[in-house]
């Protein structure tokens, strides 16, 4: 019995190792390519015959701009991570407002709202972006990263349901304690619930934070052509055109790889803090 | 998502609504009469002089924007416009002339309705408010001075302060857009024929032939789709929603039965680091979509790296012998369109699995031991606490994240677009007239009208469908889960 025992814990084991090693050869292959010495797409090898690491030192040399002026790999990082403050920022307020005025405050209208963001919440962005960029279009904001700050956060107040549902979960004595001692909605708001609700914040900062490091489809239609104001994603998806791929596969994969690593750290303070979210979230509603 | 009950939530109905309105021009003073006029002066009479002056500017403010943003914008919106882009000579000099711009027109008439809207509920809360007011003063209850009516806003009128500015927020990038989207469905915008500024467009039930008749109705951009039978949007249509559903279906479900199995199997017995191989399967997906996805659609590609492998080992000749593949040397899985929508599930399944394994570990801590010891008391094998315990509880626990999920897929832009664009060539004539490819989904078929082919009025129809299906399809799912709601089962 004992000896089945371990004999079969022995094989769950293989099992998960081979099924992590099914998963992370995409990862495996992003890394070793980017060290690859020749630029193009290899289609033999999955290991390089030459190493070296001038796919890095290409990204953050100047010269390549003037070249032919599609490695501006700086400026897209920096304009990604302005963009991506900013976005968080804005996006993050809005969803502790909204969160906290559903879900503490009692008002006339409150469940209409709460129906109509269910119904609003059904329609994807990717439908309506074309009209998303005719309006932004009117308001003079495509090729602007102002515009892009918009198109992100602004309808941002929609994504309410997992930190409201935290909220949730938060005991209403601790909030008629505080207006005992005779504290204000807005004291409540900022003294009493939000401190409670730091991991809840945490996942949400870090998840406005990382939609413009991935997005591509909204950056591509609003920033357009001019390659100095592109974020990372259109950037790289660039590189692959099919006239580049021989000359900037591996460039691609160590842009890809570099802007990976700082995300998937975030990913993984978050994941924490998502499953909490999720879980107390779906069971309290 | 059942909503909670609000306690102090004082509904009367429908008409009670429009019941205070008509109490308060029956029984209202002059003061309050007045105000359906001037607005501010139920206020002013009631020595709230501040609010007045600010309720009246409003209206004001109301009343320039129609005269001169809304009116103008009015006379064009049943044409949407009639002067076309064009050079004219003034002296010596060509300069545009004032031309109209249809989508401009469009969307200030939208706006000035949505405004023309707000104006009427704010007109209707104004004369409810002006009315309690005089009530108030009737029977000598206090009257809020400025300064406490701003302290209100941090206090029990706090969820005013809290949602005004996202409630903009939405109506700019969500609200609007759908109703211009809807709006454009109905015109012929579109083509380089009908497409501002150089070119204008109009409703459909106003597009005229060469001769001058009018020759639109009101459905003509939705009977391409339905009603005629030649048209190749309709054979596009069909073929592409059906693989939707399907692909919906699919990616849903094993992505979710894949998320448990892995979750339990990090979670069985003897298992040593857990955290660990749960890290390594999460990396995966903290790596961008844009950068994974697309390596992995070159590492799948015709003559890429994976093709070579498979024809070194002889993978490659075997299917071709099975009939599986037409040529002997590559398996198109990315070309092929059996191929491409069986790679694109299994792909998906590399992306989805693991957030859905987040998920369920969560949902794991969570089952009630109690049930599966005493079921295993009875003799049951792990099969079967699998099949009548464990799956049980995670439908009722996640039905509505599930419910969710197939909405997204049906949506699912990413993994469909990053995987086929550029690689992705259909030999189907009819598919190609329509702008589609075999393994599209409505929303990449969307984006590709507008993107590729400028169809503005045909992909907003196929936005309208979409949004029409998914929400039905959201609704009425989530009124069967309450309606048989089990979640009390399990507690």
């Amino acid at each position: 019995m004992e000896k089945r025992r371990h004999i079969s814990v022995v094989i769950k084991h293989i099992l998960l190792a081979v099924l992590a090693l099914i998963w992370l050869i995409p990862i495996i292959w992003l890394i070793v390519t980017s060290f690859k010495l020749d630029t193009g797409i290899s289609v033999s090898k999955f290991f390089p015959e030459k190493w070296s690491a001038h796919n890095f030192v290409d990204l953050f040399k100047d010269t390549k701009y003037t070249t032919d002026g599609i490695m501006k790999y700086k400026i897209w990082f920096k304009n990604t991570f302005i963009i991506a403050v900013f976005t968080c920022l804005i996006s993050t307020t809005f969803v502790l407002m909204v969160s906290y005025a559903l879900s503490f405050c009692r008002f006339k209208g409150r469940r209409f709202i709460m129906n109509i963001s269910m119904i609003l919440n059904m329609f994807p962005g990717v439908l309506s972006m074309v009209v998303i960029y005719f309006l932004m279009k009117a308001l003079d904001l495509t090729q602007s990263h102002i515009g892009m700050i918009i198109v992100y956060s602004a309808g941002s107040g929609l994504g309410y349901l997992i930190v409201k549902g935290y909220m949730d979960t938060i005991s209403t004595s601790i909030r008629e304690a505080a207006i005992i001692d005779g504290c204000s909605e807005a004291g409540i708001f900022f003294r009493v619930v939000l401190p409670l609700c730091k991991p809840i914040i945490v996942y949400q900062v870090i998840s406005s934070f990382l939609m413009p490091w991935g997005d591509f489809v909204f950056a591509k239609l609003i920033l357009g052509t001019n390659s100095s104001k592109w974020t990372l994603a259109i950037g790289l998806y660039n590189m692959l055109d099919k006239s580049r791929l021989n000359a900037h596969f591996t460039h691609f994969c160590a842009g890809g790889l570099l802007v990976s690593i700082p995300i998937s750290i975030l990913f993984l303070i978050m994941q924490k803090y998502y499953v909490e979210g999720i879980t107390s979230g779906s069971s309290k509603e | 998502m059942t909503l909670k009950k609000t306690p102090n939530n004082t509904s009367r109905g429908h008409f009670g609504y429009f019941r205070d309105l008509i109490a308060a021009f029956k029984n209202g003073d002059k003061y309050v009469r007045l105000s359906s006029v001037a607005m501010g002066t139920g206020y002013i009479a009631r020595k709230q002089v501040i609010k007045g002056i600010l309720v009246f500017l409003v209206q004001i403010l109301f009343i320039l924007s129609m005269i001169f943003f809304a009116a103008p914008n009015f006379a064009k919106f049943g044409t949407l416009g009639t002067v076309e882009y064009a050079y004219e000579k003034v002296g010596l000099n060509t300069r545009i002339n004032n031309y109209d711009n249809s989508f401009l027109i469009l969307l200030n008439s939208i706006v000035a309705i949505f405004i023309i809207f707000v104006f009427i509920l704010f007109w209707i809360h104004n004369m409810k408010a002006v009315y309690e007011l005089q009530v108030r003063k009737e029977h000598g209850r206090p009257i809020n001075n400025f300064k406490q009516d701003l302290r209100s806003l941090i206090e029990g009128n706090f969820h005013l302060t809290l949602l005004t500015l996202p409630t903009l927020g939405v109506i700019l990038i969500n609200i609007l857009p759908i109703l211009i989207l809807i709006a454009i469905a109905f015109t012929n915008y579109g083509g380089l024929e009908h497409t501002p500024p150089t070119h204008l467009f109009t409703w459909t039930w106003r597009v005229k032939n060469a001769s001058g008749e009018v020759v639109g109705k009101v459905w003509d951009n939705f009977s391409t789709f339905f009603s005629n039978k030649n048209s190749n949007f309709n054979y596009a249509f069909w073929r592409i929603a059906g693989w939707t559903l399907l692909w919906a279906f699919l990616a849903t479900f094993t992505c979710f039965i894949g998320g448990i199995l892995l979750a339990k199997l990090i979670n069985s017995d003897g298992i040593k680091f857990r955290r660990v191989w749960r890290t390594l399967f999460i990396i995966t997906i903290a790596v961008p979509q844009f950068v994974s996805l697309i390596l992995v659609r070159n590492f799948f590609r015709d003559s890429g790296i994976f093709n070579t492998i498979c024809s070194d080992i002889g993978l490659t000749k075997l299917l071709y012998n099975m009939h599986l593949i037409p040529t002997p040397d590559t398996i198109p899985f990315l070309t092929n369109p059996k191929w491409t929508k069986f790679m694109i599930v299994m792909i998906n399944i590399w992306v989805g699995v693991p957030y859905q394994m987040l998920i369920a570990t969560g949902v794991l801590m969570n089952i009630p031991q109690s049930q599966v010891e005493s079921a295993r008391l009875d003799g049951a094998n792990n099969f079967q606490i699998f099949v009548h315990i464990i799956m049980p509880y995670f439908l009722v626990v996640q039905g509505p994240a599930l419910i969710t999920d197939f909405v997204r897929n049906i949506n699912n832009f990413n993994v469909i677009y990053l995987l086929t664009q550029d690689i992705y060539q259909t030999h189907d004539l009819k598919m190609a007239a329509a702008n589609a490819k075999e393994p599209d989904l409505l929303v990449t078929w969307l984006f590709r009208l507008t993107n590729e082919n400028a169809s503005y009025n045909i992909a907003s129809v196929i936005g309208i469908i979409v949004f029409i299906a998914c929400a039905t399809f959201t609704l009425i799912s989530f009124a069967i889960m309450m309606r048989g709601n089990k979640e009390e089962d399990y507690r």
